[in-house]
């Protein structure tokens, strides 16, 4: 039996690179627009598309369930604003977040903003197990910053080492987004599924 | 460190890439979803495609192109030509884009670009930009390039920043299509003047010069069509040639 990962549609945005990436790395995927749907799987994706507030809009009613899912082993994986919302909260936003990272979000302090384009992951997480360059697609303009420790992978920016690659329980976040990284994302897609499914 | 970004371009009209293309090893040579995947083997690190006819009648076709592209390809897509309105970048976004151009309409009415980067965040908001050499400054050119507007396109960069664009995709007028290199002086006014990433554009007729614009001005990544349609050089070759000069690419 595949994995059934359940991807998580805001209604903003697009899911196709993320649904067909996860199904090319062999997962089954169900996409839910039912946010309560999410506290029924065996593994949640939530992906990067949109702004921080209009994200956690159609998680919140089920804001503490969720936490309590993640935090107890359930393994998901949290992309780029997806990741985002796994902290307390966000200088981007009002809402609270799902609050599964301890810290906040704040935002990315350089010459040019967005940090946009391919840039290297040092990491040695199992996740980049057999990971080619390391080298991976970003487009943000805020970054999570943890009270606690939870950073498995920083990035060079600017002169600047930002955390850019979190672990807690089984809840993996990546400010870089695997679905538009080429073979290095599917290579970190293809390791989470494999790690998922150990843990389950 | 953040690498330089090699963008090819794919002249789209009527679901078709109109650019001479001369690709070996494709069933079909002028299919923008097929190319789009080869450049992403090649080691592109974003395509872009441009809706040339960019007409109703033709809309639906470049949307169905897109999301067909969207299913094959992972690095991200951006895709221009035609956008008037927030929810015609909405269409394009759900048909699998992961950033908009907008060029005249943005002129015409600046304030789409703050409905767009509310709406769909600055990171896909990417506002093109065609500039031309008039006396002693560059004045912004609308409409592929046919109408004047009587302003300044470093100004108008800086508006757009200001207005929440992501990205500026900048075209110079002058070297557009004589393959004689990048207009480096424009460039470099625009990238210094904006704190978003600037694209050049305009101009490529070899690796060298890629590697001016990359060495001589602070762009953040280099479009080029038919360098690579034509198959002078991969995507690889500019990439191997630009390693060995010192400029940091993936």
């Amino acid at each position: 039996m595949p994995l059934n990962i359940t991807l998580t549609d805001y209604g903003v945005g697009n899911l196709y690179s993320i649904r067909r990436s996860l199904e090319n790395c062999g997962a089954e995927v169900t996409v839910v627009r039912d946010m309560k749907e999410v506290l029924d799987a065996e593994c949640v994706v939530f992906p990067g598309v949109g702004a921080f507030d209009k994200t956690m809009e159609k998680l919140q009613p089920y804001r503490e369930d969720i936490r309590e899912k993640l935090l107890s082993g359930t393994p998901a994986l949290g992309i780029c604003i997806g990741m985002q919302i796994m902290y307390n909260s966000s200088a981007e936003g009002t809402t609270p977040g799902l609050g599964v990272f301890d810290g906040d979000v704040v935002p990315l302090v350089g010459k040019v903003i967005p940090h946009m384009g391919w840039n290297q992951v040092v990491s040695d997480d199992p996740l980049m197990d057999g990971v080619g360059d390391r080298n991976f697609y970003f487009a943000h303009s805020f970054r999570g910053n943890p009270s606690e420790d939870i950073t498995i992978g920083t990035t060079e920016y600017e002169g600047t080492e930002i955390p850019t690659f979190f672990r807690k329980a089984n809840t993996y976040g990546t400010q870089f987004h695997p679905e538009k990284s080429s073979t290095s994302g599917m290579a970190v897609l293809r390791n989470f599924i494999s790690f998922a499914e150990s843990v389950l | 460190m953040l690498t330089k970004r090699i963008i090819p371009c794919l002249d789209v009209k009527d679901g078709k890439v109109v650019k001479g293309i001369n690709f070996k090893g494709l069933r079909d040579v002028g299919y923008p979803p097929e190319l789009a995947a080869a450049y992403e083997k090649q080691g592109a690190d974003e395509i872009t495609f441009l809706d040339i006819t960019a007409s109703l009648e033709t809309r639906q076709t470049m949307l169905d192109i897109v999301s067909e592209t969207a299913g094959k390809l992972f690095v991200p897509l951006t895709v221009g030509g035609g956008i008037r309105s927030v929810s015609d970048m909405r269409d394009a976004l759900n048909a699998g884009a992961d950033k908009v151009s907008v060029n005249s309409a943005a002129v015409k009415d600046p304030s789409i670009i703050s409905e767009c980067a509310e709406s769909f965040g600055r990171q896909c908001v990417v506002v093109a930009i065609d500039g031309k050499r008039v006396d002693d400054h560059w004045e912004v050119f609308t409409h592929g390039g046919t109408k004047p507007t009587g302003i300044d396109a470093v100004e108008w960069a800086k508006k757009a920043e200001d207005l929440g664009a992501g990205e500026i995709l900048l075209t110079s007028m002058d070297a557009d299509g004589v393959k004689t290199g990048y207009d480096i002086p424009l460039t470099a006014a625009v990238a210094d003047e904006v704190s978003i990433p600037v694209i050049a554009s305009g101009g490529c007729g070899s690796k060298e010069h890629i590697y001016d614009v990359f060495a001589q001005t602070n762009a953040s990544a280099a479009l080029a069509a038919s360098i690579f349609h034509y198959n002078e050089c991969t995507v690889g070759e500019v990439k191997e040639y630009l390693r060995d000069r010192g400029i940091v690419v993936r």
